[in-house]
């Protein structure tokens, strides 16, 4: 269904609450929101999408529409599926679909603008036939305050809605009952069970919902949230506390991590293992804050001035999200090195049927100094140096110099070559590391080969379920260190590489390091996700 | 007696440089909060770049050599994590002042419980003696020929008008006087700030300047706009010492009150069941 209306009606809410109905009967969800950046007024639509077993993309094409406005009507009357209604407000459309003239209904309470949202679960429930007194168990749950006026107004537009579409709608029941969340929700969850301790960030959609996260429930797990007076402190306070042995992440978007970027470098040389949540969205410069791209993964993969390991991963789901978090967190502190969790705002936002279970995230536990004299970058066969915190009895020397084994700076010829061999010995052991853990997803068995990552990856599997259409999905999930040995089974094989960019980043990747030819290159660079339906066209065109 | 909180680096500041005052009296008070019960093992540091920054690779103490203008984000991180330690923070004046001018507002702001020292010689000198964020008007150097066309900043009154709880002066010739300010510093719960007259004596040597006027203060300031209207004196004697002191709640404690987030981590498994109960109730 679409729920569609201005900016203060609640339609994302809605949404959630309707994404919430949905898997009340087991049925599996997935919702987009589609927002500007403002306040109040202007166009915001959400989208959900459900189906028995698993959804990895939202439809536009939806069987409900409720427009609570005539700029809803006018943008979504043409999104109707077949047999599909769309539910107007008469005082606002006249002459087009269903009408419930919900101004006038809204204006008997004391804040019509916010509860007119609401309307779109009414008629829900009413065009799915849920009984009316389910509909108030709901609103109970999800809409507490003003919640008498809340039922009231519900149930009149329930009636109304009975009596105008009916029970229109048999919806199947599923045959299990999941969670659904947002990417961001299970990056925040999944960073608390890999030892989160502490979260910096300076707000910046679409990164933003996780400082509020932990702001709300972070004492619950033991993580204190903080936010600083800019970016610049953010990533410098994460890499303060990582010293005194408080496992630290930041999250921002573009402009933010452009701000990071000699933290980055400064990580990188004083060992620092901090994770950086780098949210994407259209660029370059302040671009379209509340929409979606990939147009970031070159820039992820090369932050900061001079030589130095760092990680880079990004999640291809909502469930993905939460054990590839805890991975990453995990990994930054093995190798005391920097880690970029690359995402978009169309993973971050978007809320999806998942089954987490929390016993199979690993966890971050450094190398610690056992005996002997303590040197902070004592240089190791495998250029991983033991770790102490602070209170200790020995000194503890972290540098942004270029530094001796005891952290003293140096300037040094063979110190100097010493420290950047110390820290390519770090990068081999990280790769050899990664070579035992899953680097790349591989869906499917057939033909063509498809190359995607990142969020796209769910836009590509339902696409090619939409479709019907056979192939073999190849998602690296680790992007830095480029997973070579698991893609050089592609060189010279031909290829079509789906990515949310207008330069085809990730194709130039894959040419570059593994040799796979791109035969045709599908990208999307407008800010919206791919649907399935435009997907599996575009698929089928180019095979 | 041993000076065991010297190091083996090499000393590369110039001769007779301020800074050597100021490492001086910083052994000093180390030495006198470890007789009040600070141990060394406590007391963290960190520094920017510049001259000043050397500090760090000259006192025996564990810390974070950060980057310009960011060792008082450093600091705060450093007291998030672990509240139980003491940070000291050794900045230039172009760190706090040009650089880094936004991280000691904000640390002044939410009182964090640090303590910062800048080494103020109102010159850039390790870049060779460009004005500084505190240079008066009309200094020359290689990038103000014509002289400094910029008024300077007013380290202690721009502090006081932020929040800063603890506001002192020293002066890097005056060693005793300077050791004691650090140790009433650090000693203070919330965020204390001295700005250390620092004579540069290749770029800004201003030993002379300050021998004559320098004056110690005797006794604490009655007020506020005392505080201030001394701080904002240009002629005449140039007072030294605590200008301003109050008592205030610190932000770690405001933030979360006695929790100490490395010595009370939360464990995996109480973590893990902690998640499952969220999924189940939450979501």
């Amino acid at each position: 269904m679409i729920i569609g209306g201005k900016a203060g009606q609640g339609t994302n809410k809605a949404g959630s609450v309707a994404a919430h109905l949905f898997s009340e009967m087991q049925r599996d969800v997935f919702q987009m929101n589609d927002y500007p950046s403002l306040i109040r007024g202007g166009h915001n639509f959400s989208v959900v999408s459900s189906s028995v077993g698993p959804i990895r993309s939202h439809y536009l094409e939806a069987n409900l529409i409720v427009a609570l406005d005539k700029r809803s009507f006018e943008t979504h009357k043409n999104h109707l599926a077949k047999n599909g209604i769309i539910v107007v407000n008469s005082d606002e459309v006249k002459g087009s679909g269903t009408g419930i003239p919900i101004t006038t209904e809204t204006k008997k309470y004391s804040n019509p603008m916010l509860i007119s949202g609401l309307a779109s679960i009414a008629i829900l429930a009413a065009a799915v036939g849920i009984p009316k007194e389910e509909l108030i168990e709901i609103i109970k749950k999800e809409y507490k305050r003003n919640l008498e006026e809340n039922i009231v107004f519900s149930t009149e537009i329930y009636g109304i809605a009975e009596k105008t579409i009916g029970h229109k709608f048999t919806l199947k029941k599923g045959t299990e009952k999941k969670k659904s969340l947002t990417g961001n929700d299970a990056i925040a969850l999944g960073a608390i069970a890999g030892g989160l301790d502490l979260y910096f960030a300076y707000p910046m959609t679409p990164s933003t919902s996780l400082l509020h996260f932990y702001a709300n429930n972070g004492k619950e797990f033991g993580v204190t949230a903080m936010q600083p007076e800019n970016e610049i402190a953010v990533a410098n306070m994460a890499i303060g506390a990582t010293f005194a042995g408080a496992r630290a992440m930041v999250a921002t978007s573009g402009g933010g991590f452009g701000l990071m970027q000699e933290a980055f470098s400064l990580a990188g040389m004083v060992e620092a293992p901090v994770l950086f949540y780098l949210g994407q969205r259209p660029g370059p410069s302040t671009g379209v804050p509340t929409y979606t791209e990939q147009g970031e993964l070159r820039y992820a993969l090369n932050p900061g001035h001079g030589e130095f390991p760092r990680i880079v991963a990004s999640p291809g789901s909502v469930e993905e999200s939460f054990y590839l978090t805890a991975e990453m967190l995990g990994l930054v502190w093995r190798f005391q090195t920097p880690g970029i969790l690359l995402t978009e705002k169309h993973l971050a936002e978007t809320t999806m049927s998942v089954t987490l279970n929390p016993e199979r995230t690993s966890w971050a536990e450094p190398l610690m100094h056992a005996s002997g004299e303590f040197k902070r970058y004592r240089d190791t066969s495998d250029g991983i140096s033991p770790l102490l915190f602070p209170p200790s009895s020995s000194v503890i020397k972290w540098s942004s110099y270029e530094h001796d084994e005891r952290g003293f700076t140096t300037e040094k010829p063979e110190e100097i070559a010493q420290m950047h061999e110390k820290r390519r010995k770090k990068l081999h052991s990280l790769i050899e590391y990664l070579k035992t853990i899953r680097t790349v997803n591989v869906f499917g068995n057939g033909k063509p080969f498809i190359f995607t990552f990142g969020s796209t990856t769910m836009s590509v599997l339902e696409a090619l379920e939409y479709g019907d259409i056979s192939a073999t999905v190849i998602q690296p999930v680790y992007l830095e260190p480029f997973p070579v040995w698991e893609l050089e089974k592609y060189r010279g094989k031909q290829g079509i590489v789906v990515e949310m960019n207008s330069t085809g980043q990730l194709a130039t990747i894959l040419h570059d390091k593994v040799g796979v030819e791109p035969k045709a290159l599908i990208q999307k660079y407008d800010g919206r996700p791919f649907t399935p339906t435009e997907l599996a066209s575009k698929i089928k065109e180019v095979t | 007696m041993a000076d065991t909180l010297a190091t083996a680096a090499e000393n590369t500041w110039c001769p007779g440089c301020g800074n050597f005052g100021i490492l001086n009296a910083i052994k000093k008070a180390i030495s006198t909060l470890e007789q009040h019960g600070i141990t060394r093992d406590y007391v963290i540091i960190s520094s920017g770049i510049g001259c000043h920054g050397k500090i760090f690779d000259y006192v025996n103490l564990s810390g974070l050599y950060s980057i310009h203008g960011r060792s008082m984000a450093t600091v705060q991180g450093i007291k998030l994590a672990n509240p139980s330690l003491k940070l000291i923070d050794f900045t230039g004046d172009g760190d706090a002042f040009g650089e880094g001018i936004s991280h000691i507002i904000f640390a002044a702001k939410r009182n964090a419980d640090i303590t910062v020292i800048t080494h103020d010689n109102g010159t850039y000198a390790l870049t060779t003696g460009q004005f500084s964020p505190t240079s008066s008007k009309g200094f020359k150097g290689p990038s103000t020929p014509q002289g400094n066309i910029e008024e300077p900043l007013n380290p202690l009154t721009l502090l006081m008008e932020v929040g800063a709880t603890f506001v002192a002066r020293g002066y890097a010739g005056k060693i005793d006087h300077l050791a004691n300010l650090i140790v009433k510093a650090v000693e203070h719960e919330g965020f204390s700030f001295i700005d250390v007259l620092q004579p540069s004596v290749v770029f800004n040597d201003t030993y002379k300047e300050y021998n004559e006027r320098v004056e110690i203060l005797e006794k604490p300031l009655g007020s506020y706009e005392e505080a201030v209207r001394l701080a904002k004196r240009r002629e005449g004697k140039l007072p030294i010492g605590i200008f301003y002191q109050v008592s205030k709640p610190v932000f770690h404690h405001e933030l979360y009150g006695d929790w100490n987030p490395v010595e009370n981590r939360v464990s995996r498994q109480e973590r893990l069941e902690k998640i499952r109960r969220f999924i189940e109730d939450e979501l």
